[in-house]
């Protein structure tokens, strides 16, 4: 019964996941016949001008993805080991519990604080005309995968083995390089999985960004201005959306952007899997 | 354990059938500028009515009107005309109903407004949305960038503003240095800034955000409700419900709520003009 259970529901999900980009395809389907793969290099979207250019939303989904990383994690890694390595074992579980409420928090409320706290500190710090921009959503993402690289570097670095310890510091190797020769590249295949999931989360969060970047269609000038307003694929769609009529053009173009969306982060979800699998097989 | 799972098992049941027994939920969607009229009519409703209970949703007069013709909504809410297109695709089958009007206000932050920004003309209003005019100083305000807040091309408002400054509801704002959404975001936005212009119904000014007389000279108009009775201010509009013509009779005996004594007596109080 069990048996039956578990297998209708692996079923199940795969039939979802299937249909879901079976429908993403269909319906963005009259976009790509259209516009075909030349509208990933225009920056121009004016759904009323029936110009669709996909350029300047995925430069932004790209920024924010990148800020939040770069960021995340080295603090992520850096704490997972502090709290493994370091912390005795109750503030090392307290450390735990932080990070995985931290992961509990909706996302509309880190936009929320990303509008009263984080807008009004850049605009006043930078003497930026608004402080929304790509850095406020990078840093705001950054806080959001957090969790997810120093959970998963956590539970890599615990999975190194006694043996391994016992035998670097037989070695006479001292913390630092007992840390880069043996714990991290140990706990890396985990660490890795983190990373792509996180990535995979910051690019699809819609809310918190949504509330900050500044929705403005266009590419920053020059490409590397992050203190300008710009716009990601998420915060298109969930901006433009709701007016975008079913079956019209628009709504086809906004679903081009999901399909794209979803394609990176159903092959990033699977990067993540096939790695820790190889790693499983390897050990 | 057990006993627990069939306590909730009954309360979920009880509710159930409490539900079924009596309880209509209607949905209203659309525009934020009707919203705060329907909202407070729909409390007043329910405790008329104590079986009808109708939500309200914002998201723009597009989304309001989207809702109709998706059959996503019950009321739709609009705060500008239904256009050539969307009619087509309503097919006539959507009544509209005119609750009320207000003024589409041309809003700046205190510090403009007390720097020396008072009125503006039209022309003055389109130059500095297509981005022709980029400092306060050029308008006789204080030395201060202009942070110009465009809004959301399904917003009503965006649609009435837009055609009434820069002649097409869906001209390109070339100057905009940022997007808002609901009329809550776009005041917020206005207050924390001391170099903002944006625009937004007359009902939402307050002390941070200031509407600024719009015409030439000694001939520029206040956003005020008396303006827009007498017609003299340039930018303003009817707000709408959309109810379609097949609706359920609660959805219709609300829309009519909404045009009584009662339901206008409601729309003034939040800052617009009564139509009846």
């Amino acid at each position: 019964m069990l048996n039956l259970w578990m297998r209708a529901s692996a079923w199940i999900s795969l039939v979802v996941v299937i249909l879901l980009l079976g429908f993403l395809v269909q319906q963005s389907w009259p976009y790509w016949q259209q516009y075909g793969l030349g509208s990933f290099f225009s920056g121009d979207w004016y759904p009323y001008e029936s110009l669709f250019g996909l350029a300047a939303a995925i430069i932004g989904s790209f920024w924010a993805a990148l800020i939040a990383l770069a960021i995340a994690i080295p603090t992520g890694i850096a704490a997972a080991v502090m709290s493994t390595e370091i912390l005795s074992r109750p503030w090392r579980s307290l450390s735990r519990s932080g990070m995985e409420l931290l992961a509990g928090i909706p996302s509309v409320v880190y936009g929320l604080l990303g509008l009263w706290i984080l807008l009004p500190f850049l605009q006043s710090s930078l003497h930026l005309l608004t402080g929304h921009n790509l850095l406020a959503a990078g840093l705001l993402l950054s806080v959001m995968v957090l969790p997810t690289i120093m959970v998963m570097a956590q539970d890599a670095l615990s999975e190194v083995s006694a043996g391994q310890r016992d035998a670097a510091a037989s070695l006479g190797m001292g913390w630092s390089e007992r840390l880069w020769r043996v714990l991290l590249p140990q706990a890396w295949p985990g660490i890795r999985s983190g990373i792509l999931l996180a990535l995979g989360r910051a690019l699809g969060e819609t809310m918190a960004v949504m509330l900050v970047v500044g929705s403005m269609d266009h590419i920053p000038e020059p490409f590397y201005n992050l203190l300008s307003p710009a716009q990601t694929l998420t915060s298109r769609i969930g901006r433009e959306i709701g007016e975008s009529a079913f079956g019209s053009m628009h709504f086809s173009a906004l679903m081009a952007c999901g399909l794209l969306l979803a394609s990176v982060t159903i092959t990033i979800s699977l990067l993540a899997h096939l790695r820790t699998e190889d790693n499983i097989r390897e050990t | 354990m057990k006993g627990i799972a069939y306590f909730i098992l009954a309360i979920i049941l009880f509710g159930a059938q409490a539900q079924m027994a009596s309880a209509i939920t209607l949905h209203a969607a659309g525009s934020t500028t009707v919203l705060p009229v329907v909202s407070t009519a729909a409390n007043v409703y329910h405790r008329l009515h104590p079986n009808v209970t109708i939500t309200v949703s914002g998201g723009g007069s597009g989304v309001g009107i989207a809702s109709m013709i998706q059959h996503t909504a019950d009321i739709g809410m609009a705060s500008r005309d239904i256009d050539a297109g969307e009619a087509a695709r309503l097919g006539g089958k959507v009544d509209v109903l005119t609750i009320a009007k207000d003024a589409v206000a041309v809003v700046v932050s205190k510090a403009v407004y007390v720097g020396g920004v008072h009125q503006l003309s039209l022309k003055q209003i389109a130059d500095i949305y297509r981005g022709k005019i980029k400092n306060w100083r050029t308008l006789g305000g204080p030395d201060a960038q202009i942070f110009v807040i465009d809004k959301e091309a399904s917003r009503g408002t965006r649609h009435v503003f837009a055609e009434a400054v820069l002649g097409d509801a869906h001209a390109r704002a070339a100057g905009a240095s940022v997007i808002s959404g609901s009329n809550n975001e776009e005041q917020a936005l206005v207050a924390h800034s001391d170099q903002a212009i944006g625009m937004l119904s007359n009902a939402w000014l307050n002390d941070a955000v200031r509407g600024l007389a719009v015409g030439e000279g000694d001939k520029a108009v206040l956003p005020d409700i008396e303006h827009v009775r007498d017609g003299s201010y340039p930018i303003s509009r009817s707000l709408h419900v959309l109810l379609p013509k097949n609706a359920s009779a609660e959805a219709r005996d609300f829309a009519d709520f909404l045009l009584s004594k009662q339901g206008q007596a409601i729309v003034r109080k939040s800052g617009y003009l009564s139509v009846r």
